[in-house]
Formats: C-alpha cells, sequence, structure tokens
C-alpha cells in the first residue's frame, strides 16, 4: 500500500486548530471580559479600577520581587552546578544531575506538602519558633526548589555544547581562570542562562500553591489574586489576567526571549 | 483533498475530549440526573460508610460495637435487624456488605417505584463560587446543592424552579403533583424534615426577604429543600502545651475571650481562620461586636427582649456591611492576619490533630471529622498516629448558622428531569438514608424523621444506658419537635461530637444566618479581602518602582534598538533628509 503523502500546509491543519482553539480563542475570552462590564456592555471599568488599587499593583511589586529573588537565588545555586557537572571528567555525572532533576519525576503537591511538614516540624523545635511565622521566607524556599531543576538543565545543555578548544585557546593566550570564565564560559552561556530565567521567573510569579502551603495563604501574590477573583468577578480576574500577560510579554521581549533560533543555541528543554 | 480531510478528520479527533463533553449522550428509554454536589458530601459506599462500619462489626453476641469499642444495644428501628429488613424492602435486594452507594441505592428504587430505568451523573465542586460559575456559563443541572447564601442569590437572579407545589399559576390548586403534601406517602421530604428546619425555611431565617420580578416575596421553601445544616465554631486540643511544656487552658481562654481568641498573644500561630472572605468576616465582626453581642445576650437572658428581638439584632450585626462597619473590621482583620498560624480550608483539621495548632475555626461537620480522626488515632491518609481527644465550642456572643439545600436550575421542566430530581430529594430524607449520608460525612442532617427515627440515630452513637456515671439529659426537642432527648454523656454533651453534630437549644437561640452579599455589598468586601489577604505598599513607593521599573524598560530598549529607532536619533538639520542605518549585520 502507497503510504499517504502530505504536504506540510496539511500537515499544519491539526496544529492550527489546536491553536485557535486552545491558545486564541482563549486569550481572546479573557481580553474580551477584561473589557466589559457584567451587563457585557464595553468598558473600562475594571481597568480603572485595577490602576487606581494600590493593593493590586502593590501584589503586582510584591510578586516580581518574589519571583526576582527567586530568580537569582535559582541562578546562584544552579550555575555552579551545572558548571561543574559540565566540565568535570567525572564518569557517573549523569547520576548526580539525575539528582537534581528527580524530583520532577514526583508530583508537585505532594513535595510541597512534604516540606509543608518539614518546616512544621522544625518550627516546633527550640529556637526555631520564626520559622512559623516567617511565610516569605518559606514561600521563596518553596519555589527555589521547585523551579532549581528549570534553571539548572537549560544552563547544563549550554555549557556541555562550549567547544572545549575555546578554553584551550584561551589558557594559550594566557587568561587566568577567572578571566576565562568571565569572558568566555559566562558570554557563551548567556542562552542558557535566559531560557532558565524565563522558565523560572515566569512561574514563580503565579505559582500561588506555594504561597498559599508554604506562605500558609498569608502570602498573596497575583496569581491568587487572579484565582480570587474568577469566583465572582470575572472581569477583574480577567483585567489582572491580561495585565499579568503583558508584563509577562515585556519581561520575555527585553530579556531576548522571541529572537530567531540562529542566535539561541541548545536551550529549550 | 484527501490529505486535507484526513487533517481536519485528524484535528477533529484533538478536539474529541471537549465535544464529547459538551454532548453528553443518553438512552432514549432512560432518565439521565444530572447532580451537582459538594465533594465528598454523600455516602460513596465502602470504607466509612454507616453499612461498613456499623452493621458488619458485631461482637460474639451478634451486638453491634462501635469503633471505641462501645457496647450498644438500643431498640430502634434504624439499626441492626430492622435496617436490613428496611433496605431489603426499599431496593429489592439483600444488603451487601461492602456498603452500597447511596447513589446506586436510588437508581434502583426509582426503577423500582416509578418503573422507570435512570442514571445520575454525579459530579461535585469545591466552593459555591465555583459552582455557580458553571450555573453562570450555562452548564445545565438538575440539582444542586448550595449553601444558604448561594440559593439567596441563584433564586434573586432568577436562576432557580420551585419545586411542585400543586398550583397552577394563578396560585389555584390544580391537582397536579405537590411536593410538599404530606398526605403524598412518596413525600418523604416534607414528612421527615425537622419542624425546626422547615420553619426556617419558611421565614428564610429571619432575613430580609426580597420579591422575584412578579412580585412575589421570594422564600427559600419554594426553591430549595434542605439537606444539611450546622453552626460554626472552633475545635480544640483541650490538652495543648506551649514550648515550655506547661499545659495551656484552651478551654478556659475560649470562655473568657470568645471571639478574641483571635488576636489573643497566647495563640499567636496557634490557631487558624478560613481562606475565604465570608466566615473570616463573620469572625471579625464577632470580634470586633462582641461586647454588643453579649450584652444582648445578657439581655435576653435577663428577659428585657424575646428572642425574635434579639435574633433579628444579632442577624443585623452579622450582616453588616456598610462603609463604616468595613472600616472598623478592617483593622480587627488584619490584627487577625497577624496573629493566625494560616488561612486554611483543609488543612486546618490535620495540623489539628499533628499538633501543629491548638485551635481551628471550623464547620462544624469538619469538626466532627477532625474530633473523629483524632480519636481514632489515623491521620487523613491513613497513618498511624497517637489518638487524642479533641473539643468543640461555639463563641458565646454568637455564630453562624448555615444550611445547605437541594435546588433545581431553571429547565430542569424542560427537560422533563423535575420528577426524578424531587423524587432523588425525597430519597435522601427518608430517614434511614439521611442517616447513612449523615454518618458518612459528619454533617447533621436536616431530617429528623417522622417518627423522630433520627433520634435512634443520635442515641445509638451517642447514647449511654441508664444508670452509667457523669450523664446527663440531653435536651433535642427544638429539632424534633416534641419531647426528644438523650441520655449522654457529660463530655458528649458539652464539648464533644454530640455538642457540635446537634447543637444544644442555648446554642441555637443565639446563632445567625448570613445573607448573601449583594452586587455593591460583594465588591466592598472582595476589595477588603484583598486589602486583608495582599500587603499594600504606599502610595509613593509604588510611583517610585513603577518609574524605576520604566527607565530600566526604556533603557534595554534605547541600548537594544537605540540605532534602529528614529525617536532616539537626533533630528538631522534642515535641509538635510535623515537616511535609514544599514542594518550592520548585513556588511
Amino acid at each position: 500500500m502507497k503510504l499517504p503523502r502530505f504536504s506540510r500546509k496539511t500537515l499544519c491543519i491539526p496544529y492550527a486548530v489546536f491553536l485557535v482553539f486552545f491558545v486564541v480563542l482563549p486569550m481572546l475570552v479573557i481580553f474580551f471580559y477584561a473589557f466589559t462590564d457584567e451587563n457585557l456592555h464595553p468598558s473600562f471599568g475594571a481597568f480603572i479600577k485595577f490602576f487606581s488599587d494600590p493593593t493590586k499593583l502593590s501584589t503586582i511589586v510584591y510578586s516580581l520581587v518574589i519571583a526576582l529573588i527567586t530568580t537569582i537565588l535559582c541562578l546562584l545555586i544552579a550555575y555552579p552546578v551545572a558548571y561543574i557537572l559540565a566540565r568535570s571528567k567525572m564518569k557517573k555525572k549523569f547520576i548526580i544531575l539525575m539528582l537534581f532533576v528527580l524530583p520532577m519525576w514526583i508530583n508537585f503537591v505532594l513535595r510541597v506538602n512534604a516540606i509543608r511538614e518539614l518546616f512544621n516540624l522544625l518550627a516546633s523545635l527550640k529556637g526555631m519558633g520564626w520559622l512559623a511565622s516567617a511565610n516569605y521566607f518559606k514561600t521563596v524556599f518553596g519555589m527555589v526548589y521547585d523551579f532549581l531543576p528549570f534553571m539548572i538543565l537549560p544552563l547544563y545543555t549550554t555549557m556541555l555544547k562550549i567547544d572545549n578548544s575555546l578554553y584551550e585557546a584561551s589558557a594559550d593566550l594566557g587568561a587566568s581562570a577567572a578571566t576565562t570564565f568571565f569572558r568566555v564560559t559566562v558570554p557563551l552561556s548567556m542562552p542558557g542562562i535566559m531560557s532558565g530565567v524565563t522558565m523560572v521567573f515566569l512561574p514563580s510569579m503565579t505559582n500561588y500553591v506555594v504561597s498559599d502551603m508554604l506562605g500558609n495563604a498569608k502570602v498573596t501574590i497575583i496569581g491568587k489574586f487572579i484565582s480570587d477573583y474568577f469566583g465572582n468577578d470575572w472581569h477583574m480576574g480577567s483585567m489582572i489576567a491580561l495585565v499579568l500577560l503583558v508584563v509577562v510579554f515585556l519581561s520575555t521581549w527585553l530579556s531576548g526571549g522571541f529572537k530567531s533560533e540562529e542566535n539561541v543555541r541548545g536551550t529549550s528543554l | 483533498m484527501k490529505h486535507r480531510i484526513f487533517s481536519i478528520g485528524l484535528a477533529a479527533l484533538i478536539l474529541f475530549p471537549t465535544v464529547s463533553m459538551l454532548g453528553g449522550c443518553g438512552k432514549a428509554s432512560e432518565i439521565v440526573l444530572r447532580v451537582y454536589n459538594w465533594e465528598e458530601y454523600i455516602d460513596e459506599g465502602g470504607e466509612g460508610t454507616f453499612i461498613y462500619d456499623e452493621l458488619h462489626e458485631l461482637d460474639e453476641d451478634g451486638e453491634p460495637v462501635l469503633e471505641n469499642g462501645k457496647h450498644v444495644h438500643i431498640e430502634s428501628d434504624i439499626v441492626d435487624d430492622a435496617y436490613k429488613a428496611w433496605y431489603a424492602r426499599e431496593m429489592g435486594k439483600e444488603l451487601s456488605p461492602e456498603g452500597p452507594r447511596v447513589l446506586d441505592d436510588f437508581c434502583l428504587w426509582y426503577e423500582r417505584t416509578h418503573g422507570q430505568k435512570i442514571r445520575v451523573e454525579y459530579s461535585t465542586f469545591g466552593t459555591n463560587e465555583d459552582m455557580y460559575n458553571e450555573i453562570k456559563l450555562g452548564n445545565e443541572y438538575d440539582l444542586l446543592c448550595p449553601s444558604d447564601y448561594m440559593i439567596m442569590k441563584l433564586a434573586a437572579e432568577g436562576r432557580l424552579e420551585k419545586y411542585d407545589d400543586g398550583r397552577d399559576e394563578n396560585g389555584d390548586p390544580d391537582g397536579s403533583y405537590n411536593f410538599f403534601d404530606p398526605e403524598v406517602p412518596e413525600n418523604y421530604y416534607v414528612r421527615n424534615v425537622s419542624p425546626f428546619i422547615a420553619e426556617k425555611f419558611e421565614n428564610n431565617a429571619g432575613l430580609e426577604i426580597s420579591n422575584d420580578e412578579a412580585g412575589h416575596p421570594i422564600l427559600w421553601k419554594d426553591y430549595a429543600a434542605g439537606y444539611m445544616w450546622g453552626t460554626t465554631g472552633f475545635v480544640y486540643n483541650p490538652e495543648a502545651k506551649d514550648a515550655q511544656g506547661e499545659p495551656v487552658d484552651v478551654e478556659g481562654l475560649l470562655e473568657e475571650l470568645g471571639w478574641k481568641v483571635f488576636t489573643d498573644n497566647t495563640f499567636r500561630n496557634k490557631i487558624t481562620a478560613k481562606d475565604n472572605v465570608r466566615d473570616t468576616y463573620f469572625a471579625g465582626l464577632g470580634l470586633r461586636y462582641q461586647d454588643d453581642l453579649l450584652a444582648l445576650r445578657d439581655e435576653l437572658s435577663a428577659n428585657a427582649i424575646t428572642q425574635e428581638e434579639y435574633t433579628r439584632s444579632i442577624t443585623e450585626i452579622f450582616n453588616a456591611t456598610d462603609d463604616e462597619t468595613i472600616t472598623e473590621v478592617e483593622p480587627v482583620l488584619r490584627d487577625i492576619k497577624k496573629n493566625i498560624h494560616s488561612f486554611e480550608t483543609d488543612t486546618g483539621k490535620s495540623d489539628m490533630v499533628k499538633g501543629t495548632i491548638w485551635l481551628n475555626y471550623a464547620w462544624s461537620g469538619d469538626a466532627v471529622y477532625a474530633l473523629d480522626l483524632a480519636e481514632s488515632g489515623e491521620t487523613e491518609d491513613g497513618e498511624e498516629e497517637e489518638a487524642m481527644l479533641l473539643n468543640y465550642y461555639v463563641p458565646k456572643a454568637g455564630t453562624n448558622l448555615w444550611f445547605d439545600g437541594w435546588v433545581m436550575p431553571k429547565g430542569v421542566s424542560a427537560r422533563g428531569t423535575k420528577e426524578a430530581a424531587e423524587a432523588f430529594v425525597n430519597f435522601l430524607s427518608m430517614p434511614q438514608n439521611a442517616m447513612r449520608n449523615s454518618y458518612y460525612i459528619g454533617y447533621t442532617s436536616v431530617i429528623s424523621g417522622e417518627e423522630q427515627e433520627m433520634l435512634g440515630y443520635a442515641d445509638y452513637l451517642y447514647g449511654e444506658e441508664e444508670g452509667t456515671e457523669d450523664t446527663m439529659e440531653y435536651d433535642l426537642s427544638y429539632f424534633f419537635g416534641g419531647e426528644a432527648s438523650i441520655l449522654a454523656d457529660i463530655e458528649q454533651a458539652t464539648c464533644r461530637q454530640l455538642y457540635a453534630q446537634f447543637p444544644t437549644p442555648d446554642v441555637i437561640s443565639h446563632c445567625a444566618v448570613m445573607d448573601y452579599f449583594k452586587k455593591d455589598e460583594s465588591e466592598r468586601i472582595n476589595e477588603l479581602w484583598s486589602r486583608i489577604k495582599a500587603e499594600t505598599l504606599d502610595a509613593w513607593a509604588i510611583i517610585v518602582i513603577v518609574v524605576a521599573v520604566l527607565a530600566i524598560a526604556l533603557s534595554v530598549v534605547f541600548v537594544k534598538f537605540g540605532d534602529k529607532i528614529d525617536l532616539f536619533r537626533a533630528k538631522p538639520k534642515k535641509g538635510y533628509r535623515l537616511i535609514k542605518q544599514e542594518d550592520p549585520n548585513r556588511l
């Protein structure tokens, strides 16, 4: 039997249909609700209310700061790990990498719950009572723990691809280890940093499961607001979602996330 | 062309799950009843059911044994052999030991009594608001089980259909089916419902009654048939020890402070509030106006005001949402947030059992569940723990009385499922079934039973035999409408499961029902809630940050694209023309 041959165009139809129904249409719905009132008449009510409410703006700021701290911590932890793993001549380094990635195989809610219990246990020890009300600390801890693999993996894959001859050349030309690191490794691992940052920064602005469970729901990030408002005011909920979308878009654009493939090497997971 | 069709087929395949969900199919001869209920809010069979736990744990003499090892033998037609006989008669088959699901039994029963096959499409929701959104989106259900305030909201918005009252449009009897006629033998709901509940449903529990479009008053009883009810209060650990190992007199402090435990320093990080605005706002009101509420209570006990006046006054206090009240309550809620361990919806039970917290603001049914769990020495996941006794307390200043009830959304008549929906409510209202559900979920059924059957159930669970020490008469006449009491252990009667599940007349007379928030109220309360939950920065801080962010963004844009955007390039002198710079990468 002759196999049917498809042109590229026809093969694209399922994807196009999928994108229309599950990406474009939902976005349009959000946009529609953000700019209508409860009678579905066009309205800037939610827009004005959002930007005149210091609480919502503050929450955006808080979420940004929490996400920023999470990202920086993840980067600080992940970079050395990825560097050592990529550069070392260890035979079984795959196992170490696996150990970092392994938690991702376990359900996220279970892991967060486990950390919650650990913190509760720690807080009941003598002299650790402060932990019970250190909600921001616990939230950031949980986020760093949760998103660390997303930082390590892209960094590791980019660093693996750095040609060893570049290091040799650098040493040949008399550069110290530090100079080599800052003038060869860091610039060449930039695409990995960028994709790691995007993958950590964006979800940690909205991952309110962590702030609810570890922050005891006393830490509120913007994702929680969206969920709360969708309980009784879709228009405000959509507006917040839209604002978040704009923030995400801007930060992706500024970090070069939309650059075409040629400049970004081996960074996608 | 063939390929294109194939691709479209493939696309359809991707969409298929969505489409098939929208469709829903059923055989013509089979009625499909779509029931939308709270999670874990009906007897789902197996372990933990009345039938599995109670009817099959017999001691060597063949008598039922309770989990705590207590032997009971009570002449009641609701337990043991009589129950089995009743089951065989109603369902037409022997009772199976593994504990059948109530839903399956309903289908069996419906087919036997109505001669038609039925299938129940059962789905669950987590909050009233989720349910409301589903309805608003146009999802079709035949029966919903919202709470009191949501019933009022749905009814006021004209989204509900009334139960059949045997009358035509003009209100004259027309001989059709009447759900409320106690003479009809199948009308189990109206025949078995507690007179206490029936009275609350007739006057909307003392709340303001609004009118529908035609000018008729909107009464709960027209739209809703009760299912479960209860109070809110505190689950507490009477043997709590502080960091130094010294015992804390939680009970004494509760008695002394009432709602103020939320802000008391002793309970710092040892108490939880609910992560929803209604319950926590209620607590805030109780805290802020505790003195007024207690004064009213004293007046009532001194007979200076009648029960009606008292209830009206506290209902007013607990339903205040004007700007002034919100301004008063806001700092209180802030203090609560500072003092509590967490806002929670379902972690409170396990935190209580694990000893992380001493006090958990809880609904009575959840309280019963937590008390049972702690007593059994197991965690929710079935791990072994040390057995402990927890208690339940209701603040003296008054608390929230709430109901969940079955309502039918608009369109059930048109779909022809109204009869089945009403039959479902009636089936659940048979005392034996009410007992099964109540046993399984821990909440209190609105059913008292024509012959006070549910008193037998309460007695079965909590009763003591005549002559046992430390017992007292536990009066439940208000609920059963007529002389009704059981002999109960003093602990049970004052602070444990019995007290939580069947509140005393004293608790009941100091309760208020909470209305739904009308549109503008809802907005104000939501804003309040978001201010409480989130941090608010000073205006200048926001401005500084926004300016800084904009500056950074602009400078990045400038650095990246400065040479490509005309706006950033100096204007050419007069007489010169601006020439687009070539892309340096091309060179």
